[in-house]
């Protein structure tokens, strides 16, 4: 078995005397699709701001192939291969979508010129290469959360934080979206996602799922155990999470 | 189209290099005016109009270009280009420590501190005596203002030529991307704090290169007159009016306003500022992006028109 890809340690974070993460570990490894399932305010968004190093940690560690990156910089990290994407889309809204998507292909291409062409690759896996010479202001919110993924997956990251990818998406494009992801792992590229509903997609597409509750690990394993785990279905669904996947 | 662009400006610069001369005295200060004026513009529009940090003190620079330069031909021998482009040079060192420091705060933060501290070199300037406290300096007088000319067009056509290349590259996009957005724009892998800080240094150093060919023209600095907070405001309405954080912004800002403005108080000398301010601010209601993104718009609609209209995703 490879060493995990990535190991958050133990880490604490409290807001004055909120603890938004309390102990939370969990690993992933290379090409592995995790979920992180938890209610509004379990720490999901917390836990991307520290490992992409927007946050830091009040304790704990976290490790990317095998090296500590607490206390790196954000660009740092991108660069050594964590890219992210945000709950709410931030697109640079006076930036074409082209651009939007090279600033990110700028850590491996020099030239503007090379990270534009990178850039359009990424715009034709993405969908999104009719809009390449438009403002990102003219995207429909769909379409920005696209640009999220796309702006993300320049930075040729080997993990992908995605924050939320599927909140306010129609069904239909729900499943757009988990077949994107499944399509990282062709490319070799982990994930996780933070989610709060959709479970239906989550049950199918994640290798694990870590369910979080008011900043602790409630659990975490395959979706079959955490179906069958009745502290998440009972305790924390309120329902047996075969009733609620099936919603 | 780009042909034509590189030949309309070899042509002007030719013409920016000849006529002068043979102009009379009221002219060549004119072209010495606007021409300073827009390269001012043109070294605020780096740091506030790509990096979008706005800045109300970028004139701290310009007093200090001018400073270095009167010491200079007042202590030594050497003549005052030689004090200009050391004035540039200890611009665009001091702006190095001062970047790191003052980019850490953020919009009215920082434009408020800028102010500060082109305010903090004026006291400075009036209470040292190698500059001569409140009196200033006195640059030899019977100077050449036509080599003020040519070292201020020099710089203006640099300050041109490097905005075009800025907006043209990776440096561009990346201060583009963290002026949108300077968190996402680091999460993007984008060295904010070194980028901010290069783009200042280039806004410092223009300025500073400025400074002394003003001190030279004027024969005369003194702690108001070149650290005056009226030449940012200037320098800020034209690149604003022209067109922010673009190529050709300064460029027709500063000679729309300077031209405007030079008529304007010959034709009404007592109506004048009422008149000048009211066109602004019409300008700025009708294009409130600038003059030069509203004819990039005009231009690509024309070009859509030409072209058959492509179906539309």
């Amino acid at each position: 078995m490879s060493a995990p890809l990535l190991v958050v340690d133990n880490v604490t974070r409290t807001f004055g005397g909120v603890r938004a993460l309390d102990g939370v570990s969990l690993e992933i490894r290379e090409g592995e699709i995790v979920s992180i399932i938890g209610p509004n305010g379990a720490g999901k968004t917390t836990l991307f701001n520290i490992v992409s190093g927007v946050l830091r940690p009040t304790s704990g560690d976290v490790r990317f192939m095998d090296r500590s990156i607490v206390g790196w910089s954000p660009q740092r990290i991108a660069a050594a291969g964590i890219a992210r994407t945000y709950q709410i889309a931030r697109p640079f809204v006076r930036l074409s979508v082209l651009d939007n998507v090279a600033v990110g292909a700028l850590t491996h291409e020099r030239t503007l010129e090379r990270a534009r062409a990178a850039a359009r690759e990424v715009l034709e896996m993405t969908g999104l290469a009719p809009y390449a010479d438009r403002p990102a202001s003219d995207l429909t919110i769909t379409q920005r959360k696209r640009l999220e993924a796309a702006r993300a997956l320049a930075l040729r990251p080997k993990l992908l934080l995605l924050d939320e990818v599927m909140a306010g998406l129609t069904p239909t494009e729900i499943d757009a979206m988990a077949v994107f992801i499944e399509q990282l792992r062709e490319r070799g590229i982990a994930a996780i996602g933070g989610v709060e509903h959709v479970m239906r997609v989550v049950m199918k597409i994640s290798h694990r799922i870590v369910v979080l509750d008011f900043g602790k690990t409630i659990a975490d394993g395959t979706p079959a155990e955490i179906a069958a785990d009745p502290r998440v279905g009972e305790a924390y669904f309120g329902t047996s999470l075969e009733e609620a996947s099936a919603s | 189209m780009r042909r034509i662009g590189i030949l309309v400006f070899c042509v002007v610069v030719a013409l920016l290099i000849v006529i002068p001369p043979m102009a009379n005295g009221y002219y060549r200060s004119l072209f010495y005016i606007t021409l300073l004026y827009v390269a001012l513009a043109y070294g605020w529009n780096v740091i506030s109009g790509y990096a979008g940090y706005f800045s109300f003190g970028q004139v701290t620079f310009f007093g200090l270009g001018a400073y270095v330069t009167a010491i200079v031909v007042t202590k030594t021998p050497l003549p005052w280009e030689i004090g200009a482009l050391l004035g540039g040079v200890v611009s665009a060192a001091f702006a190095v420590p001062l970047g790191y420091l003052m980019l850490r705060l953020r919009g009215p933060f920082f434009a408020l501190g800028m102010l500060g501290l082109a305010r903090t070199l004026q006291v400075a300037a009036n209470s040292m005596g190698i500059t001569g406290g409140g009196q200033g300096l006195f640059l030899p007088p019977g100077s050449n203002a036509l080599s003020v000319y040519y070292w201020t067009l020099a710089i203006a056509v640099l300050a041109f030529a490097g905005t075009w290349l800025i907006d043209h590259s990776a440096f561009g996009l990346r201060l583009q991307a963290l002026r949108e957005d300077e968190q996402v724009a680091a999460t993007l892998g984008v060295h904010v704090t070194t980028q901010k800080v290069y783009a200042f240094i280039i806004s410092a150093a223009i300025p500073g290169l400025l400074g002394g060919g003003y001190a030279w023209y004027l024969t005369y600095v003194n702690p108001v007159s070149v650290f005056s907070t009226s030449i940012d405001l200037q320098a800020v309405a034209m690149t604003i009016l022209g067109g922010i954080g673009t190529v050709w912004g300064p460029l027709i800002g500063g000679v729309l306003i300077s031209q405007i403005s030079e008529a304007l108080a010959a034709q009404y000398p007592q109506a004048f500022l009422m008149i000048f301010g009211g066109l602004v601010v019409a300008l700025l209601v009708f294009l409130p992006r600038g003059i030069a993104p509203a004819c990039a718009a005009a231009l690509s609609r024309r070009r859509a028109r030409a072209k058959p209209a492509e179906a539309r995703t």
